[in-house]
């Protein structure tokens, strides 16, 4: 699939992303590395070498252009689960997707996945796996680095550089590739006050631009900012949907948390 | 709210158990052949093979290995003659081939974990990668094997072109080796330390440190057992005696070959799409 498909003049309001009646369940190992030996042992005792997960029960959300989704909900409430389904990374166990445009995989662990290398081959190889030519990755090159402020660093090994740097290399090629649909999953809180004003500036502008965003955050108070929606998950289940305002409230009086200064400091 | 009826470009449904459309999954691999070019080349250049003294290496280690077990041969057999030893250097090569396959192979998924998680592709893209960077440490030590053979004085007949089929045998061989054991590490991580025993077995048992003509006809039966038995004897036949290779060791090398790579690629195909779960 073409990242880099040309937007047409006007898609506000129309269907971006619409999830159906969306399951997920997968048996994972219950050791967190499973081994011949773990496998032995468990048979030995009788006990199950994998336990099932249902990450996500009978999901409905549509996401349309010109929009900006917030998803919240408490650690291991399916939110990262949902962002994979869409991207087509995991297959849904029930239900159905249906995405009008290109998504952005580059989610924000894209990048590095090999940290020996240095951050621009791993830009590279990131965007030749999400179906890139190597020509619409150098033709963005030099953007994705003067976003990011990397600098020289872009030609070090990733192992040495700072998990702030890490996160804005990871912002800067998600934001950059223009796809039609962005999928952004905790990557809100990256490095300095600087870099953050700039990163949202940045999904502002995307706003306008006619794109689709989802946005997976703890962050309530960016949120707030630049949400049109707010998606709540609990447990798997799409709790409440609607006014960013409103459902942060919501989930907010659900966590007996008041509205601290503490709890809209991003994580 | 202005609904349209445009065609989706995506759909994601349940999965049937079983391999997935393999039409669209060719087409989505082949779009992105360029990454594993790319990604053999930066793990090369990341093991300093694009330096002088990575590449000397590169040629160094298998002379090293071809040296220490040609000293072993001589110690147990009391004597022997440089054709034993072309014999050793070209078959160790070729064996090197397909255990580098191997153990490169084995991490290959449990490697790509980052990018399994974040992005969609064919994720047999990573095991054949393995195998592309074997290849890629294979070719000088074929061209250091064709030089010590010159030296040696074996003579050159046009049958050592029969290397060319041999080769490719071999290589679908150790695709199909790299893929299933790159699935295998991820349902058992620990199945990496049980490789240096498996190729060492492996090595024992093939004609690389013997020739199969010195092996009795009872363990030959056997040899049918080995998927490498009769390429690498094939491959010793066709480019140090300079003769054409027994059809029925071709075939059987083919079949085992094809079956490997087959069976591995289904298991591989068939588990890929619940590979991110698994991390």
């Amino acid at each position: 699939m073409n990242l880099l498909s040309v937007s047409k003049s006007s898609k506000t309001n129309e269907i971006a992303v619409s999830v159906r009646n969306l399951g997920l369940t997968y048996s994972t190992s219950v050791e967190r590395r499973p081994t011949i030996k773990a496998r032995a042992k468990s048979l030995g005792r009788g006990t199950k070498h994998t336990r099932v997960i249902q990450a996500l029960k009978n999901v409905d959300l549509d996401v349309e252009y010109g929009h900006v989704l917030g998803v919240i909900g408490s650690n291991g409430a399916g939110k990262s689960s949902m962002m994979r389904v869409i991207a087509g990374i995991i297959p849904p166990t029930n239900g159905r997707i249906e995405v009008f445009g290109s998504v952005s995989t580059l989610l924000a662990l894209g990048v590095g996945f090999n940290p020996s290398m240095s951050g621009r081959d791993n830009v590279l190889l990131g965007g030749l796996a999400a179906g890139m030519t190597r020509d619409q990755i150098e033709d963005r090159f030099e953007e994705i680095v003067d976003f990011s402020e990397l600098g020289d660093a872009i030609d070090a090994p990733m192992k040495t550089y700072s998990s702030g740097m890490y996160s804005r290399l990871a912002f800067s090629v998600a934001a950059t590739v223009r796809p039609d649909i962005l999928i952004i999953d905790e990557a809100l809180s990256t490095g300095d006050a600087k870099f953050k004003e700039k990163s949202l500036n940045r999904i502002k502008e995307l706003r306008s631009d006619d794109r689709a965003l989802i946005i997976v955050s703890h962050a309530m108070g960016v949120l707030r900012e630049i949400c049109n929606d707010i998606a709540w998950l609990d447990k798997g289940t799409l709790v409440q949907r609607g006014e960013p305002n409103a459902t942060i409230d919501a989930y907010q009086d659900f966590l007996h948390v008041k509205r601290s200064a503490a709890s809209d400091e991003d994580v | 709210m202005s609904s349209s009826i445009q065609t989706p470009t995506q759909v994601y449904e349940p999965f049937r158990a079983g391999l997935p459309p393999l039409i669209s999954y060719w087409k989505a691999l082949w779009s992105r052949r360029t990454f594993i070019t790319e990604f053999s080349r930066s793990e090369l250049r990341d093991k300093h093979f694009d330096s002088f003294f990575g590449q000397l290496w590169l040629i160094l280690n298998p002379l090293l290995l071809s040296g220490v077990y040609f000293l072993l041969v001589v110690i147990i057999r009391g004597n022997s003659d440089s054709q034993r030893y072309v014999h050793l250097t070209a078959t160790l090569f070729l064996f090197y081939l397909i255990s580098n396959s191997l153990t490169g192979g084995v991490k290959a998924v449990t490697g790509g974990q980052r990018l399994i998680l974040n992005s969609a592709f064919p994720r047999v893209m990573l095991p054949i990668s393995a195998v592309i960077i074997a290849l890629f440490r294979f070719f000088p030590t074929l061209v250091v094997f064709l030089i010590i053979r010159t030296v040696l004085g074996v003579p050159f007949a046009w049958q050592m072109f029969w290397a060319i089929p041999i080769l490719l045998i071999a290589l679908i061989l150790s695709l199909g080796l790299a893929i299933t054991i790159s699935c295998i590490n991820v349902y058992f991580r620990d199945i990496a330390s049980f490789l240096p025993y498996l190729t060492r077995t492996i090595l024992y048992l093939s004609p690389v440190l013997y020739e199969s003509s010195s092996l009795s006809r009872r363990v030959l039966r056997f040899e049918i057992l080995n998927p490498l038995f009769p390429l690498l004897d094939s491959w010793s036949r066709v480019l140090v005696h300079g003769q054409a290779p027994q059809m029925s060791s071709m075939l059987i090398a083919l079949g085992w070959a094809l079956v490997i790579f087959l069976a591995g690629s289904y298991i591989f195909l068939s588990r890929e799409r619940e590979f991110a779960v698994r991390f």
